[in-house]
């Protein structure tokens, strides 16, 4: 689709949302104010485990301004304790999600650092903060587990009571008897233990929430920031145990999301109760400091991998064992997504015969986890490419041809993996082949040799990797779509952008499907007054989903125009064409325009679809230069061979394969969310602390397409919004480890900190 | 609490403010202007820069009776009459901005680089931008569009 930069208001522009968001007009959700509104601050857990003795809130109280204050056991008189699952399907031999209570403010025991114990609400945040000083808790404390693998240990501290050994799920997927017997035949078997390391995912807008209630019509307002409207409305309703139509949530900018915005927080919750008790709208914005502790994180799975092949280096067999740490409790996306996704991808792009994973969910004295760009999908694909790069050190074959070797074939499409998924299409071997041209991976030779004359360690890696996106937790996606009288189409929809451009994309699908300009339609995001069914925009699906759906209804609105013409012009709709804009008959030369139907009556069309994973693929080869007097790894080139379909905006995939590559180059090279193990204490709880990508950290990327249409969408897309994390974090770290083997490292586990690799290359020279 | 006389965008204010009260909630909470953005409570991510007295400055660097008599500029005065500032038009040329939440401290943190430095390097657009943080775009298009920014700030289309 051809994109030129659009005229708004006389102004230039890339993105429709653009001018609003430079010119400081954007709306996040801490910029929403109502009128009468009160402060919320939250006092939370200093300590990670321990029994909550005593909450005295007598001093807080009597500090002026103090409105009133809440406490766990106010959570849990309010009936607030059960947030949604979405862990509805059986797991390892029948088992059922064992799900731990977590009541909004905790109630006689706090399981992590950052836990909310009390809410104070007053007339201004800082007075709301003071008082929160004047609180006494007294607290009894608990040993404290940090390692999910010591957590699973007999004997380690227990989280809850009615989750034995601090398993709340056991999850399988594959064939285990077949895969021991593949084992069993093998030439050569790789084994890797790997760590994909908890990372904070930290869009750069600290949370907010502000709640009224409206005691007329029962109903709650809740601004905040989604990734969907109907996805946080489902689970305050289900937190709250309230009909979803009493919430109405409003959101427009939002700063970030990345996974971590879709949650229904346990703090919204209590603002809500607030401002129905209360009577006045009560605001929340959180401080980066308490981010840090209590937004979701992502990652945190601990993964033992197993890779059978015969003499002929052809896989035999793949085998995992999953820890995925869960953290204090479980969030409604966390389990799910490490659990689904990584067996939904378990055989990679490769033809493995035998498959089996199993997956054990562990509670730990952390922050939850959930979903993080990617949500299981680029730990999987790290565990198999870091294996297969293994393997082919091992068994002496380079890595590009070890993969070709063991590519599902294009011919095998649709592929039906051993774990029950099924692949729609790709061109593995033609997605190789430009890749290696365009990272030039026949000369690396000669490149490293000149690193090494300037005394630089190069080293070069690669991945192939496939996911799945583009389903959701919604059945459908909807879009109403308007005709105005000036023939302007306004689209609403339930999926939220933040940051990915939709208004400016499902335009451009809505414009080119009928026929229009660009500048003639709008898209309007999360209004409350269109409810529609729709899923959020995560696991790459919006383009997919909400994208399709515009497709189909701008179609449908043609075929009622059609209707609606013919009527007008006393003709059968069999006889009439649309064409951009205008709907004529073959016969006369009479034509009907969108407005004009508008004109003559209200013109409204709503229309969906029901749109399956598609499965985006690429491959991304990664050159570093690690000098070793300090350890420091540097980019020297990144390049991306990716099929994600056909694509609407080439300059917003660009974008989104930018901030993904460096979301995984963060992840490789420093970042890491670190807690104390005696003590449970955050050690990364600012960033100040906590490493965060920074300019120069990636450089030029090199990008090339390689489509292959998907049919599960009419527009042929495939989601690609977590495509760059996928892919990043192991060709990074199998360019930093095939720079740092020469001197006999085998193993490194993310992130890559200077002080990591300088310490692994003196003991590497030591040991020598 | 301290009486402040602050001009913002070339206009004066008098308000009454907390002593402990920092330049960025005056803006955002007393004046309303809400375009200056606040990431992170220990000065490291650079949402909340404006301008004071013509140097780029983290505006939660300060207390608002700091700025006592300063000249301020935000980013809501940076377009002109339905004109986007250079940096501002460079930055949307180069899809340099995705969500949007560092955009204003990115455009104001440009504006005082460009203002030192009317030519830089790669290098040293890295280096500027080194106390702002952008989770979405991995900076490659915000790099971009500094050079382009400067590109039209010396006149050269």
């Amino acid at each position: 689709m051809e994109h030129h930069l659009l005229e708004v208001d006389g102004m230039r522009v890339s993105r429709r949302e653009d001018l609003r968001l430079m010119t400081g007009a954007g709306k996040y959700a801490s910029d929403w104010n109502l009128p009468d509104q009160l402060h919320a601050f939250f006092l939370r857990a200093d300590r990670a485990h321990a029994k909550i003795v005593s909450v005295n809130v007598e001093r807080a109280l009597k500090h002026p301004g103090v409105v009133r204050i809440y406490t766990g056991a106010d959570a849990v008189g309010a009936g607030y304790t059960r947030p949604l699952t979405m862990l509805t399907f059986k797991g390892k031999d029948g088992m059922q999600v064992r799900q731990p209570e977590r009541p909004v403010l905790a109630h006689g025991r706090v399981r992590c650092v950052g836990e909310p114990v009390a809410m104070v609400v007053a007339e201004s945040a800082l007075i709301a903060q003071d008082a929160s000083e004047l609180i006494e808790v007294e607290y009894e404390e608990l040993p404290v587990v940090i390692d999910p693998e010591a957590a699973l240990a007999p004997g380690a501290p227990q989280l809850h009571d009615n989750v034995p050994g601090n398993l709340p799920f056991e999850f399988e997927a594959g064939d285990a008897a077949a895969t021991e017997a593949a084992f069993a035949k093998a030439a050569h078997v790789t084994r890797l233990k790997l760590a994909v390391t908890r990372v904070a995912p930290s869009p750069m807008e600290p949370r907010a929430c502000l709640a009224a209630y409206d005691p007329r019509d029962e109903r709650y307002t809740v601004h905040v920031h989604v990734q969907g409207v109907n996805m946080m409305r489902k689970q305050l309703a289900a937190y709250m145990n309230m009909p979803e139509d009493k919430i109405r949530v409003m959101a427009r900018d939002v700063g970030g999301a990345f996974g971590q915005r879709s949650l229904g927080y346990p703090e919204y919750c209590m603002q809500m109760l607030a401002a129905k008790e209360i009577g006045r709208p009560v605001k929340w914005v959180s401080t980066r400091s308490e981010g840090f502790a209590t937004d979701s994180h992502g990652r945190a799975n601990y993964v033992k991998g197993e890779l059978a092949l015969d003499a002929a280096g052809n896989f035999l067999g793949l085998r995992v064992d999953w820890i995925a740490d869960m953290g204090a409790y479980l969030t409604p996306t966390g389990p799910v997504s490490h659990l689904r996704n990584p067996s939904t991808c378990l055989t990679g792009v490769y033809r493995i015969p035998a498959l089996y994973g199993r997956w054990r969910t562990v509670l730990t004295n952390t922050n939850p986890i959930a979903a993080y760009r990617g949500a299981g999908r680029p730990d999987v694909a790290y565990v198999i490419e870091r294996l297969v790069t293994q393997a082919a050190v091992d068994t002496g074959v380079d890595a590009a041809e070890l993969r070709r070797r063991n590519f599902i074939p294009p011919e095998a499409f649709p592929y039906k993996t051993p774990t029950g998924s099924t692949y729609e299409n790709a061109d593995l071997p033609g997605l190789l082949d430009k890749a290696l041209k365009l990272g030039d991976w026949q000369g690396f030779a000669g490149r490293r040799s000149a690193s090494g004359k300037a005394g630089k360690l190069r080293g070069i890696g690669i991945s192939t990797v496939i996911e799945n996106t583009g389903a959701g937790l919604f059945p459908k996606d909807q879009i109403e779509m308007h005709v105005a009288a000036d023939g302007t189409v306004t689209a609403y929809t339930v999926c939220h952008s933040q940051g990915q451009g939709h208004e400016t994309s499902f335009a451009m699908i809505i414009a080119e499907t009928l026929g229009i300009a660009f500048d003639r339609v709008r898209v309007r995001q999360g209004d409350e007054d269109h409810p529609l069914i729709g899923n959020h925009a995560g696991g790459s699906r919006s383009t997919v989903g909400a994208g399709s759906a515009c497709h189909v209804t701008a179609k449908k609105l043609i075929e009622e125009g059609k209707a609606l013409a013919a009527l007008e012009l006393g003709v059968e709709p069999s006889q009439m064409a649309y064409a951009n804009g205008a709907f004529r008959t073959a016969e006369s030369k009479r034509s009907i325009t969108l407005a004009d139907l508008a004109k003559a009556k209200k013109f409204v069309v709503t229309a969906e679809g029901s749109f399956s994973s598609t499965f985006p693929n690429g491959c991304h080869i990664a050159e570093v230069e690690i000098d070793p007097a300090t350890g420091v790894t540097q980019i020297a080139s990144y390049i991306t061979v990716d099929d994600c379909g056909r694509v609407i905006n080439h300059a917003i995939v660009e974008g989104q394969m930018h901030g993904g590559v460096a979301q995984g180059a963060g992840q490789v090279f420093g970042e890491e969310v670190v807690y104390d193990r005696a003590t449970g204490q955050l050690l990364t709880g600012s960033f100040a602390d906590y490493y965060m990508p920074r300019a120069g950290l990636v450089g030029e990327i090199s990008m090339e397409e390689h489509p292959t249409p998907s049919k599960v969408s009419p527009l042929g897309v495939k989601g690609m919004g977590e495509s760059g994390c996928t892919a990043s974090l192991p060709a990074l770290t199998t360019a930093a480890l095939d720079a740092l083997r020469p001197l006999g490292v085998q193993h490194l586990d993310m992130p890559l900190t200077p002080s990591k690799v300088w310490s692994a290359i003196v003991a590497a020279k030591a040991g020598r | 609490m301290t009486t402040v006389k602050i001009n913002v965008n070339g206009k004066r204010h008098v308000h009454e403010v907390e002593d402990r009260t920092l330049l960025v909630n005056f803006l955002r909470d007393t004046l309303g202007l809400t375009g200056t953005h606040i990431g992170c409570d220990t000065s490291q991510c650079g949402a909340c820069t404006v301008n004071v007295n013509g140097r780029a400055v983290k505006s939660c660097t300060m207390l608002a009776v700091q700025a006592q008599g300063a000249k301020v500029l935000t980013i809501e005065a940076m377009a002109r009459k339905g004109k986007l500032h250079p940096i501002q038009q460079a930055f949307t040329e180069c899809h340099g901005l995705q969500c949007g939440f560092c955009t204003p401290g990115m455009i104001m943190a440009t504006a005082g680089l460009l203002e030192d430095n009317p030519d830089p390097s790669d290098d040293e657009i890295i280096h500027g931008l080194e106390g702002n943080l952008c989770r979405c775009t991995g900076y490659v298009n915000i790099v971009r569009a500094v050079k382009r920014a400067a590109e039209l700030q010396r006149g050269a289309q």
